[in-house]
């Protein structure tokens, strides 16, 4: 694995490398960025006006979302009713009916107030960060894998929509995060999950192919989430990218083997770097020969996948893949595409 | 110091939960657990987790590798060798409420009173609403909220609910030993163990 596109991603950062002009040398002094960068965002974006308007908009606090546990608490509007009471502003999401952005916070943050501590009212989160459940779009009746499942956010969303019934199993291989994802069941009154601290490599190893819909929010380098994460402007070279890149492959196609024929997966980073998203889908689906992109029914408006990057020529169908930008959709960046298994 | 042993061993076969609930919250209360297979779970300690059949079907097939979860459907509560026996998790509690129709074994709390026990603080006789018994001594006991629902999980100082009439109001009425506050004390009390008995 990895030979072809390797060599791809060799090129790729040698024009990168070259491309770095004056203009991105100064935008990149000017907000404290690598200018690798920088250059690569002028490429996704097209054009240097656009790069500005995202960098700004990464220095503005991140718009957070609440997604009611109504495991728990059956009343929404009596959740939102509290919040309010607390001096929030909240603007109800369109697209997912638990869930509600903060359009102005009280005086105590989400994660401080009683409600929040009382055990499971809601949860906060960036908006993003709600789509991948809803692009799974999980019925009662599946058997689901959420394959690098901690801390849980999406795990407990994907048991909301599925009322508690049938099955999730959640994986994920960190001890400190899975005790956070433990945590997160408990308080929020999970039923149907198993959880399994594993390599989620070794899935297949386990189940065989089982499951009728997965979700890999994969571990990434966060280049989606600078607002919450600002030394991810410096902290992260070309090369680290390319080597996350290797663990989300062969993530994503056990991942892949661990799902029926037929079956659904979606693959989501909070990144929106083309090395570890469309890259990664390319590889894995060159790799696995079985699985293709599928357009989503998503009720939400995102921009298309990359398809070209620096003259590398990818797949067409990366297109249908989904991503969020935090100065066009005012959430964190986001990467989200969804696959099927042929048999 | 010795380590604390891990999880290592699962078993689907054994009778000691619904003895448990039984023996706590009467026969009636067993029904609540129609459906649920007990999964009993042994490391340092002894948890025990319900199971739905899709669950069960997952978990064997786990297990048939070798493998064993770390966490897995409802979560039940804990099995002791000592005083108390059982420490039922506040899910289950709920779910026995549910069933019953109404709280047993239950101290119900002010607003501001299940706020102080949210930082492990004990319940005393002034945050205290109403009483039900059967209560025991040192034996468990649920604090609820206004809204009926479990916060915490005491162990009682009284064995009748008369007896409160003889306690000042800053005495104790339960030693709280979980809290729902505990999930999100991870970061400021590590280490902090889930159950303080």
């Amino acid at each position: 694995m990895g030979g072809r596109f390797d060599s791809l991603l060799k090129d790729v950062g040698r024009r990168i490398s070259e491309s770095i002009d004056r203009e991105v040398r100064g935008i990149a002094s000017r907000y404290g960025y690598l200018e690798y960068m920088i250059s690569r965002y002028r490429e996704i974006l097209g054009g240097i006006s656009n790069v500005v308007e995202m960098l700004e908009a990464y220095e503005k606090p991140l718009t957070r979302s609440i997604r009611v546990n109504t495991l728990r608490f059956s009343d929404v509007s009596e959740v939102v009713d509290r919040l309010r009471a607390l001096g929030y502003e909240l603007s109800k999401i369109s697209w997912e009916k638990f869930s509600y952005v903060v359009t102005r916070q009280g005086k105590v943050p989400p994660g401080a107030t009683h409600e929040f501590l009382l055990g499971g009212y809601y949860l906060y989160r960036g908006v993003a960060s709600l789509i991948p459940p809803i692009a799974l779009n999980p019925y009662p009746e599946d058997r689901v894998l959420d394959n690098a499942a901690a801390p849980g956010g999406k795990t407990t969303h994907i048991a909301q929509l599925m009322g508690n019934h049938g099955l999730i199993v959640a994986v994920d291989v960190s001890r400190e995060r899975f005790r956070a994802l433990r945590t997160n069941l408990e308080r929020m009154g999970v039923e149907n999950v198993l959880a399994l601290r594993a390599d989620g490599r070794r899935v297949p190893e386990f189940f065989g192919a089982y499951f009728t819909k997965a979700l890999l929010d994969a571990p990434c380098t966060g280049e989606g989430i600078i607002q919450l994460d600002p030394s991810r402007k410096t902290k992260t070279t070309f090369e680290d990218l390319v080597k996350a890149r290797v663990r989300q492959v062969q993530l994503l196609l056990a991942t892949v083997r661990a799902t029926v024929s037929g079956g659904r997966i979606v693959y989501s980073t909070c990144s929106i770097a083309p090395e570890e998203n469309e890259f990664s889908v390319a590889e894995a689906i060159e790799v696995a020969g079985n699985v293709r992109i599928v357009k989503p029914d998503l009720p939400v408006n995102l921009d298309p996948g990359v398809t070209e990057y620096f003259g590398v020529r990818l797949p067409e169908e990366l297109k249908f893949c989904g991503r969020t930008y935090p100065h066009k959709h005012g959430t964190e960046g986001f990467f989200v595409c969804v696959l099927e298994k042929g048999s | 110091m010795r380590p604390r042993e891990r999880v290592l061993r699962c078993e689907l076969s054994g009778e000691e939960l619904h003895r448990h609930v039984e023996r706590l919250y009467g026969k009636e209360a067993l029904e609540a657990l129609a459906g649920y297979i007990p999964l009993y779970c042994s490391g340092g300690f002894t948890e025990v987790y319900l199971l739905s059949q899709q669950l069960l079907d997952a978990v064997r097939s786990l297990m048939s590798s070798g493998r064993v979860p770390y966490y897995s459907g409802l979560y039940a509560g804990r099995l002791r060798t000592r005083r108390p026996l059982f420490i039922p998790s506040h899910l289950l509690i709920e779910k026995l409420y549910d069933r019953l129709g109404k709280p047993v074994r239950a101290f119900a709390a002010s607003e501001q009173g299940i706020k102080v026990l949210m930082y492990g603080k004990d319940l005393l006789k002034e945050s205290l609403v109403s009483c039900y018994e059967p209560i025991e001594v040192g034996e468990v006991v649920s604090v609820l909220g206004p809204d009926r629902r479990v916060y915490a999980i005491g162990l009682s100082e009284i064995s009748r609910c008369s007896e409160l009439d003889r306690l000042s109001r800053v005495q104790v009425v339960a030693r709280t030993i979980f809290d729902l506050g505990w999930y999100l004390r991870g970061g400021t009390i590590p280490r902090e163990p889930k159950y303080r008995v």
